[in-house]
């Protein structure tokens, strides 16, 4: 992969980050800090407090008294939109904060962490001009952690969504940016491909950006694993077990979106689909392989059933309506233990990632809590995933059996 | 000293390897060596420690700024290492004495015995405690700045958390006893 070293690097990204004796030298001070900032996550009581409210006047009052303090104060009237924006907000300030103290390597993995907004806001724009909608909305919408120079924003939706438009899209306007890589692999994966598929498969404009948005993603995700990789110690170990997850949940994900698309159709299958597998993960190679010729839920689940953790998941989300049943809840369950652990030992990296994650996680339950509010839909409310939480299922779950952690 | 002696010189080095210059070397120089290594290893361990414990702390007291007297404590243990260096130090060059006439070749009179046991005893001595107080320095550093970061999320660890950091600074304690013993008997001859 040619995205190795992102622009924004001051030094040397080989660096090794020392074990228990060194780390603290560079990035005592970040790690102490971030560790500092977890105790401001939710805790159960506060989050029992704004079940009972209702209105969302009640929900503001009530986060007045949290970490999140008068971060509404500018805002007289409150929606879930506003709490989205003004928590997210809080958490950018954060990691700004945190970046700014960081050195290298710290600094580049920091850096990794935003890579993957930078790919959702290119997402974003590219998707808003194939439904026609104005740039300046659009980047209303970004994600505040992926921004780019504004120029650079606004020149993005001038580009076509087909493949002769992404590669002059690259070459004019992405190839400056962290991204640019990432870009750069896809369209020299794709170029193989371009001649035969548009003549013999006619594949819809909405496709192409699935796979794009698909691809990059999987780069991504395999450009951060080899640089945890590189880091070594006890960093490589919790990250690259992080995005291994990761990785397997985007595969499942990529293989449940698809039925129903043309993506799903024999001859894309094998092609194209399993392009965009990451070749990181539990799942890659010999469950990727399985996943290729799968085309609907049933034979989804067998491909996955020697995989005891994604076959509990997937046998609950077979066994159940959707009406009660999210299999992204599920996945996100998972994750949220998985950070959880992720800041236990210390002299690691892991605690940054971890938290970044938890607190968007923290803003989806804030968000699904307001939502449930102003919908009036009390029964639904307290499905929010806890953090931190004693209470946690699987937390409960590990004493039951009487197992010792 | 018979007359049957080759003076000229038998290897590249033009001595007779590692017996002869170890033993050629001056006792004083020995002692004077044990003092600097005892001492700067002793500092290197306790600035280690700080530096260690000391980012942690910065860190973590800005989101909880109750901890900050508290684990000054780590600290203040770090800084013991480097005492414990400076102490033995003291005692060590007071055994060091000036000969009473300051000559080129010593006497034949001269108490070589105590001369060397003086300067092997020093040197060491210094040594011990150079060895043991970087790793205690080091040790304290690292289960200091677990303390901070603990106290900071739950006030009732710091106590249990600085039962580990004590245990790790009594090595540091080791190292100075075994080098007071160990240079107890040195004193260097003047006449």
């Amino acid at each position: 992969l040619t995205a190795s070293i992102s622009n924004m690097s001051y030094g040397n990204a080989d660096v090794t980050l020392g074990g228990m004796s060194t780390f603290n030298m560079q990035h005592g001070f970040v790690e102490a800090l971030v560790r500092g900032y977890r105790s401001g996550f939710l805790k159960d009581t506060d989050y029992h407090h704004m079940t009972q409210c209702d209105a969302l006047e009640d929900v503001k009052m009530n986060l007045q008294e949290t970490d999140y303090d008068t971060f509404l104060n500018a805002d007289s009237t409150v929606t879930p939109a506003i709490i989205e924006a003004r928590a997210l907000n809080k958490l950018v300030t954060e990691f700004f904060y945190f970046r700014a103290n960081a050195v290298e390597p710290l600094g580049q993995f920091m850096d990794y962490i935003t890579y993957e907004y930078m790919i959702d806001n290119v997402m974003l724009l590219l998707r808003g001009t194939l439904s026609g909608r104005n740039v300046n909305e659009l980047m209303a919408q970004c994600h505040p952690l992926g921004m780019f120079k504004e120029s650079t924003m606004r020149n993005i939706p001038t580009f076509e969504a087909n493949p002769r438009g992404y590669a002059d899209l690259y070459e004019t306007v992405l190839v400056d940016t962290p991204v640019g890589p990432y870009f750069q692999t896809f369209l020299e994966q794709s170029s193989s491909s371009i001649g035969a598929a548009s003549e013999v498969r006619h594949v819809l404009e909405e496709v192409q950006i699935e796979i794009l948005k698909n691809s990059l993603m999987k780069l991504y995700l395999e450009d951060f694993y080899s640089f945890c990789e590189k880091l070594g110690g006890d960093t490589a170990d919790v990250m690259c077990e992080l995005l291994r997850a990761r990785a397997d949940r985007a595969a499942i994900n990529i293989t449940l979106n698809s039925f129903g698309t043309p993506l799903n159709d024999a001859t894309m299958r094998e092609t194209d689909r399993k392009r965009l597998y990451p070749s990181i993960g539990e799942l890659y190679p010999a469950g990727t392989e399985l996943l290729c010729k799968v085309d609907d839920d049933v034979k989804l689940g067998q491909a996955i059933s020697s995989y005891p953790m994604y076959h509990a998941i997937f046998e609950k989300f077979l066994n159940s309506s959707p009406e009660e049943f999210s299999i992204d809840d599920e996945f996100y369950k998972r994750e949220v233990r998985m950070y959880e652990l992720a800041f236990e030992g210390q002299m690691h990296f892991g605690c940054i990632y971890a938290y970044v994650k938890l607190k968007e996680q923290e803003i989806r339950n804030l968000v699904w809590i307001s939502e449930c509010i102003l919908q009036r839909r009390k029964d639904q409310i307290t499905n929010y995933i806890p953090i931190f939480s004693s209470q946690a299922e699987w937390r409960a779950e590990s004493t039951r059996r009487g197992v010792a952690h | 000293m018979s007359s049957e002696i080759d003076y000229s010189c038998t290897t590249y080095y033009c001595n007779a390897g590692w017996k002869e210059l170890l033993s050629h070397l001056s006792p004083y120089s020995w002692a004077n060596w044990g003092i600097a290594i005892g001492l700067g290893f002793s500092v290197v361990g306790a600035a280690w420690g700080i530096w260690l414990t000391g980012s942690s702390l910065v860190g973590a007291a800005i989101k909880a700024p109750r901890i900050r007297s508290k684990n000054l404590v780590s600290v203040i243990f770090c800084e013991a290492t480097a005492i414990y260096g400076v102490i033995l130090a003291i005692i060590l060059l007071n055994k060091i004495s000036e000969p009473k006439d300051k000559v080129y070749e010593l006497s034949d009179e001269w108490d070589f015995a105590t001369f060397y046991f003086a300067g092997y005893g020093v040197f060491w001595s210094g040594c011990s405690v150079g060895f043991t107080n970087i790793a205690s320095g080091i040790s304290v550093g690292i289960a200091g700045s677990s303390c901070a970061l603990g106290d900071a999320q739950d006030d009732s660890l710091f106590v249990k958390i600085l039962i580990v950091e004590i245990f790790a600074s009594a090595l540091g304690i080791f190292g100075i006893i075994v080098g007071i013993i160990q240079s107890n008997s040195a004193q260097f001859p003047d006449a």
